[in-house]
């Protein structure tokens, strides 16, 4: 079987390794547009925020002698007649199967004078790829301001990291509420104190109309409101458009994305298949790579005709976990979040909020299972309900429980062998009760030695020769005192 | 034949004071016993003084003595009689029948007709006398043991990746110099407490790092500022490791002279830990982003490159007994690599090796495809040169066999063996899917259980042999370092348990056998180390009287030539080279499958399998002791309340669990130190409380180690089944 892949991204690249690993008579072909090696693009935004190096982000490629990789080879056209994609340098590769796997571009807004005809004015960029990536560190020596446009995911990690790079950052959003497709009301509101806290200034419900510039370089920006915010910098995060234009030129069906059913094929034409930003499966494009690694595995498992290929899971599209890596701003989302319908769906929504500490959790419970949760600046409650979720694992009866964490440390601080009783134990190891080393001690051990001679108490790890030496002192000092006591009872 | 004599002199009492060894974990803490005579134990025991146990015992330990005069102690050879039970013969009786109905089915059905199962309890040299026994006087090449649920993966995994698997490649004693130590899967605070001495200096610095989806003992260490606990979801461990080698190579913290000069492989696993970025792994293990950041850091902080005064990584069953365990343990390795720890004095890796004599267990002819000094029996120089031992052409020596769990899941089956010996091994209860085990022995034409007491696999045997125990024999064993260590004899054996070295000499002289099969343990010693000469667990440097004179000895210890001084053993391993091909160590590149048995809608819970301090392995040995069975009396479930309340479960209550292979019932323990999706079962009991009954059978591909530390489970009160009928319904 011959398969091309265009797209040399993370989907594509490791679709390509488990098809040429798994399908024995696949002959892979992958045609990369940039000249790089396929790298992580979900940490673009550490990248940006200092926090991953450009060169320590490379990815697993492709490496299987049923694999050629052509880098910075784009694909011009699909022949779909003849199954042929003819690449940039002019070479023809003949297909069985074709797989689109070309992501997504970044979206850019109506902006007047955001681009000359060489391209975007200098200072403005997006954040797509990793030339985005560096030109962006090249301009941070000389910036003291930036403008974000756009509060998804993406523009709430550029703002962080920018901030902490020490810039002043204007964050602009278009919406009333900062990710709105995953927040609620409330939830925004405690996610924008916390962007407050680190110092950036947050405009919502305008965007950005026109770019200013001085001697060819971005200067301002001029807002919906009519107001200007100077700038050194514009980084437009407003979203992502599925590259679909190789696929509606071949003449395949496309609506925001290439159409394709649940065998990730498009309804016009068997040969041809599409995964990852690019593809709209019938349940829609998350934009997340989990959905595009877990079509991935699927079209990989159909044609190796394995035994374990599975369903995409109906009730709870778990690789819907939306997560923002950010120093000083948690906020994660899963399944229903922000604002949903309560439907026929018997649902319980419980939440805390917060605001004076930066948190919000909500958790949406139906039939016992996680559906949903929204939580900002709580980590160790968003880590846990990410493993309920994606496990579909059983909730406690009451979901409140979800949401309220025992009192950090409570149950790690040791007991002070005077508050035990005397049927605790005090030496784990060798089963010890505080009752039999007490006894011991009145019969006479003066030592810890005397007492793990008696009772074995400490012979084990040792953990419990402060307990012991503790009960020994506590004997002591109450020996000391009998005497004084007495003599004073006798005067 | 030669009728069986009374114990021999070795065997009695010959000192007031005896220096040995326990009888249980590979901690092997130090013991003296003292003979005590009329006193209703024979001996005393008391700790003392090793560099391992630094006098240090548990209660196990000092408890041992009652398993000498079990109330139940087998002391005649026993014989199945028709319609049930069983009645005493001699052992002329008891031999004579064991090698006629051996040599009637080999001669119906082949030598494979007769199979062997050991364990990692037994000395070096009944291991070692047990593989050849197997081999030469059976012919047969089907022998493996209880190790392979212990010790495989990490053996295997170590073997891929540093050419050799000698445990803990440096003395017990380095940990406590550490600025940080890694422990994943090992709860020795509970298996092994005097080791938690060890780790005092590491705590000192808040350098111990536990994962463990329970709060164990172990893991509280890391209490007050002593370090960091990690509770995973179950199964995730793996991404934890590959989310921190992920961390340390993205944020520049690796040994780059180190990996320049001694490692290999490194480009690949940069790429495949390159998709386990924190975040990720947070989705799948439940451990926060910047908590994996934080121990990357450390353990890089504590790293020689860094200036730090080393790290050590440990794994433990929890880590290894899964279906991607070995590739687990490389994870491991490659972490421990890529900081370069690993060859260096005050730093390295190791597993935490569970039995007894796990090391030497897994090194003297026990697995199925090996021979001794950790020779692989499809090599033809290691069969030319044991056979030269052996003095037999080395054609006779059969080829590889299968591993445990395909052993045991053959018996009694179609072209399947009809006859199993077992020694040291109660495997009804600890092997997993432990109900399938049960049929598989029943089916079998002959079964012959080695034991001390009646453990559940000898009830089930056509012939039980009893053997003496550890206070009663002379030998040697391997702790969880490499070091040999004596066992020595300090009293008679009761009526006439005997040795299995004489059992094995006496069973091999009746099928025919003409080679050294000796009573003296000694004899059985120089021979092995003979056998071992020139393998990676080399032993031919090493004598009793070596041993006795108080050498610390560590594997290899090659026999030097005449008029060289002896080798001083090798403590630390790998400070020169790895025993690779090219010198250098090898990192593996590996990728996370997770649990066979995943939780999913109608097993919606996770069981997690482990130990209790009080007991060992299957509990033949230690149920018998009163004062164990008081402080830990039955099988129980433990669990959080919050997972309690959902099915109507309280303190006390019996919880029924049901599994894909099987169910079991347990008396709930609810406790908040445990993960709200997980349950926790000991596995040191039998029947209706077996935690094996619902562990799965599923191995890893590279080691055969079955699955038992995640396994999926539904839950349900047991006072809700009753009337319902599908309790029997269910059963399988």
């Amino acid at each position: 079987m011959r398969i091309v892949v265009i797209g040399h991204g993370m989907v594509g690249s490791r679709f390509a390794q488990d098809a040429a690993s798994r399908i024995p008579d696949a002959h892979v072909t992958v045609l990369g547009r940039e000249p790089h090696a396929p790298y992580n693009r979900v940490l673009l935004s550490s990248v940006v925020a200092g926090k991953a190096a450009a060169d320590g982000i490379a990815l697993d490629a492709p490496a299987h002698e049923r694999i050629d990789v052509l880098q910075g080879v784009a694909a011009a056209a699909i022949d779909r007649e003849r199954r042929i994609v003819t690449a940039s340098d002019g070479s023809l590769h003949r297909y069985d199967k074709l797989v689109l796997a070309t992501g997504s571009a970044a979206r850019i807004p109506q902006i007047q004078h955001v681009a000359t005809p060489d391209g975007l004015v200098a200072g403005v960029s997006v954040l797509k790829d990793l030339d985005d990536a560096q030109g962006i560190l090249d301009a941070l020596p000389k910036a003291r301001r930036a403008v974000v446009l756009g509060a998804g995911v993406l523009g709430l990690e550029v703002a962080t990291g920018l901030a902490a790079r020490g810039i002043a950052v204007t964050l602009v959003h278009h919406a009333e509420r900062l990710m709105e497709r995953q927040l609620g009301s409330a939830a925004s509101a405690v996610a924008a104190g916390s962007l407050g806290r680190l110092g950036i200034t947050v405009i919502t419900t305008t965007s950005v109309t026109r770019v200013l510039e001085r001697r060819g370089r971005v200067s301002g920006v001029v807002l919906g409101t009519g107001a200007e915010v100077l700038t050194d910098m514009l980084v437009m995060c407003a979203g992502t458009i599925p590259e679909t234009t190789l696929a509606r030129r071949a003449g395949l069906p496309c609506e925001r994305g290439v159409l394709v059913g649940e065998d990730l094929a498009s309804p016009e034409d068997p040969h041809v298949c599409a995964i990852g930003d690019c593809a709209q499966p019938p349940e829609g494009g998350s934009g997340l790579v989990a959905q595009g690694w877990d079509q991935s595995t699927r079209l990989v498992d159909l044609w190796a005709g394995a035994r374990t290929a599975r369903p995409r899971t109906e009730d709870a599209d778990t690789t819907n976990v939306v997560r923002v890596k950010a120093t000083g701003l948690e906020v994660v989302t899963m399944g229903l979040s922000g604002k949903f319908e309560h439907g026929e769906r018997e649902l319980r929504a419980v939440r805390i909020s917060d605001p004076a500490v930066g948190r919000f959790v909500e958790v949406v419970v139906s039939h016992g299972l996680l559906v949903g949760a929204t939580v900002v600046g709580d980590k160790t409650t968003a880590t846990e309900l990410q493993a309920l979720y994606t496990r579909m694992l059983p909730v406690p009866a009451d979901p409140a429980h979800l949401i309220v964490r025992p009192i950090p440390g409570a149950a790690a601080t040791r007991r002070s062998v005077a508050d035990m009783d005397d049927d605790d134990t005090v030496c784990q190891c060798n089963g010890v009760s505080k009752g039999r080393i007490c006894a011991a001690i009145a019969d006479g051990c003066a030592s810890p030695e005397d007492v793990s001679r008696a009772t074995r108490a400490s012979t084990g790890c040792g953990d419990c020769k402060p307990q012991v030496k503790e009960l020994l002192e506590a004997h002591a000092a109450s020996e000391d005192k009998a005497p004084v006591l007495t003599g004073a009872g006798e005067a | 034949m030669t009728a069986p004599q009374p114990a021999t002199a070795a065997a009695a009492p010959h000192a007031a004071a005896v220096a040995t060894h326990c009888p249980y974990c590979a901690l092997q803490c130090a013991q003296t016993l003292t003979s005590t005579p009329g006193e209703r134990l024979p001996l005393a025991v008391a700790g003392r003084e090793f560099p391992t146990n630094r006098g240090g015992l548990c209660q196990k330990g000092w408890t041992s003595a009652e398993v000498l005069r079990a109330s139940d102690r087998i002391t005649t050879p026993m014989l199945r009689i028709a319609g049930g039970g069983f009645r005493e013969a001699s052992w002329d009786e008891a031999l004579d029948l064991v090698a006629d109905r051996v040599a009637a089915l080999q001669a119906e059905s082949g030598d494979d007709a007769v199979a062997v199962f050991g364990g990692g309890g037994l000395t070096n040299e009944k291991a070692y006398a047990l593989g050849k026994f197997a081999r030469l006087a059976l012919r047969t090449r089907l022998i493996d043991y209880n190790g392979r649920f212990c010790m495989s993966s990490a053996a295997a995994a170590s073997n891929r990746a540093l050419g050799m698997d000698r445990g803990l490649a440096f003395p017990l004693a380095d940990l406590g110099g550490a600025d940080a130590v890694l422990i994943l899967g090992s709860n020795m605070g509970v298996t092994m407490p005097p080791f938690v001495q060890h780790l005092a200096g590491v705590r000192s610095r808040g350098g111990l790092v536990v994962v463990d989806p329970r709060e164990t003992v172990t893991a509280k260490l890391t209490a007050d500022g002593a370090g960091i606990h990690l509770a995973p979801v179950p199964g995730s461990d793996m991404v934890v490791l590959l989310s921190l080698l992920h961390i340390v190579l993205a944020e520049g913290l690796q040994d780059a002279r180190y990996l320049a000069s001694r490692v290999e492989g490194l480009d690949e696993v940069r790429r495949s830990v390159a998709s386990w970025w924190p975040e990720r792994a947070e989705a799948v293990t439940g451990i926060p982003a910047d908590t994996l950041r934080e121990v990357a850091r450390l353990l890089a902080a504590a790293s020689p490159s860094r200036g730090g005064r080393g790290a050590y990584i440990l794994t433990g069953r929890g880590v290894e007994q899964m279906a991607q365990g070995t590739d687990c343990v490389n994870a491991a390795i490659n972490l421990a690599l890529a900081l370069g720890l690993i060859g260096r004095e005050g730093s390295g890796y190791g597993p935490v090796t569970g039995q007894g004599n796990g090391q030497g267990g897994r090194e003297h002819g026990q697995k199925s495809d090996q021979l001794p000094g950790y020779r692989m029996i499809s090599d033809p120089a290691a069969r030319a040169h044991v056979a030269s031992v052996w003095g037999v052409d080395p054609a006779v020596i059969p080829g590889p066999g299968v591993p445990a769990v395909q052993l045991l899941s053959s018996l009694g089956t179609p072209g399947g063996p009809r006859a199993l010996l077992v020694h040291g091994s109660n495997v009804v209860v600890s092997a997993p899917n432990a109900t399938a085990v049960e049929q598989r022995l029943r089916a079998l034409d002959l079964l012959v259980v080695c034991d001390l007491v009646p453990s559940e696999t000898a009830l089930l045997a056509d012939v039980i042999l009893p053997v003496t125990q550890w206070a009663e024999e002379d030998g040697t064993m391997t702790n969880l370092e490499g070091r040999i260590i004596r066992r020595r004899a300090a009293v008679a054996a009761p009526g006439e348990a005997r040795s299995e070295l004489w059992i094995l000499r006496e069973l091999a002289a009746r099928l025919g056998c003409d080679a050294l099969f000796s009573e003296d343990a000694e004899t059985m010693f120089d021979e092995m180390a003979r056998a071992s000469a020139g393998g990676k667990a080399d032993y031919s440097g090493i004598t009793y009287a070596r041993l006795d004179a108080g050498e610390e000895l560590f594997w290899p210890c090659p026999a030097s030539s005449a008029g060289e001084e002896p080798h001083p053993g090798t403590p630390r391993p790998f400070l020169e080279a790895f025993p690779t091909p090219s010198g250098r160590a090898r990192m593996i590149a590996v990728a996370h499958r997770g649990p066979d048995d995943d939780v999913r809608p109608d097993a919606t819970t996770y069981l997690v399998t482990g130990r209790v301090l009080q007991h060992y392995q299957s509990g033949a040995q230690t149920r018998r002791v009163r004062e164990l069975v008081q402080a830990q009396p039955e099988p129980f479930v433990e669990m959080h309340p919050l997972l309690a309340e959902r099915y109507g479960l309280t303190e006390g209550a019996v919880a029924f669990l049901a599994s894909a292979r099987g169910e079991a019932m347990a008396r709930v323990h609810l406790t908040t130190d445990i993960r709200t999706d997980t349950v926790f079962m000991p596995f040191h009991w039998a029947g209706a409380g077996s935690a094996n009954r619902l562990t799965n059978d599923a191995t890893d591909p590279t080691s055969s180690m079955p699955e038992f530390k995640v396994t999926a489970v539904e839950i349900r009160a047991a006072h809700q089944l009753r009337p319902a009928p599908e309790l029997e319904g269910a059963t399988r």
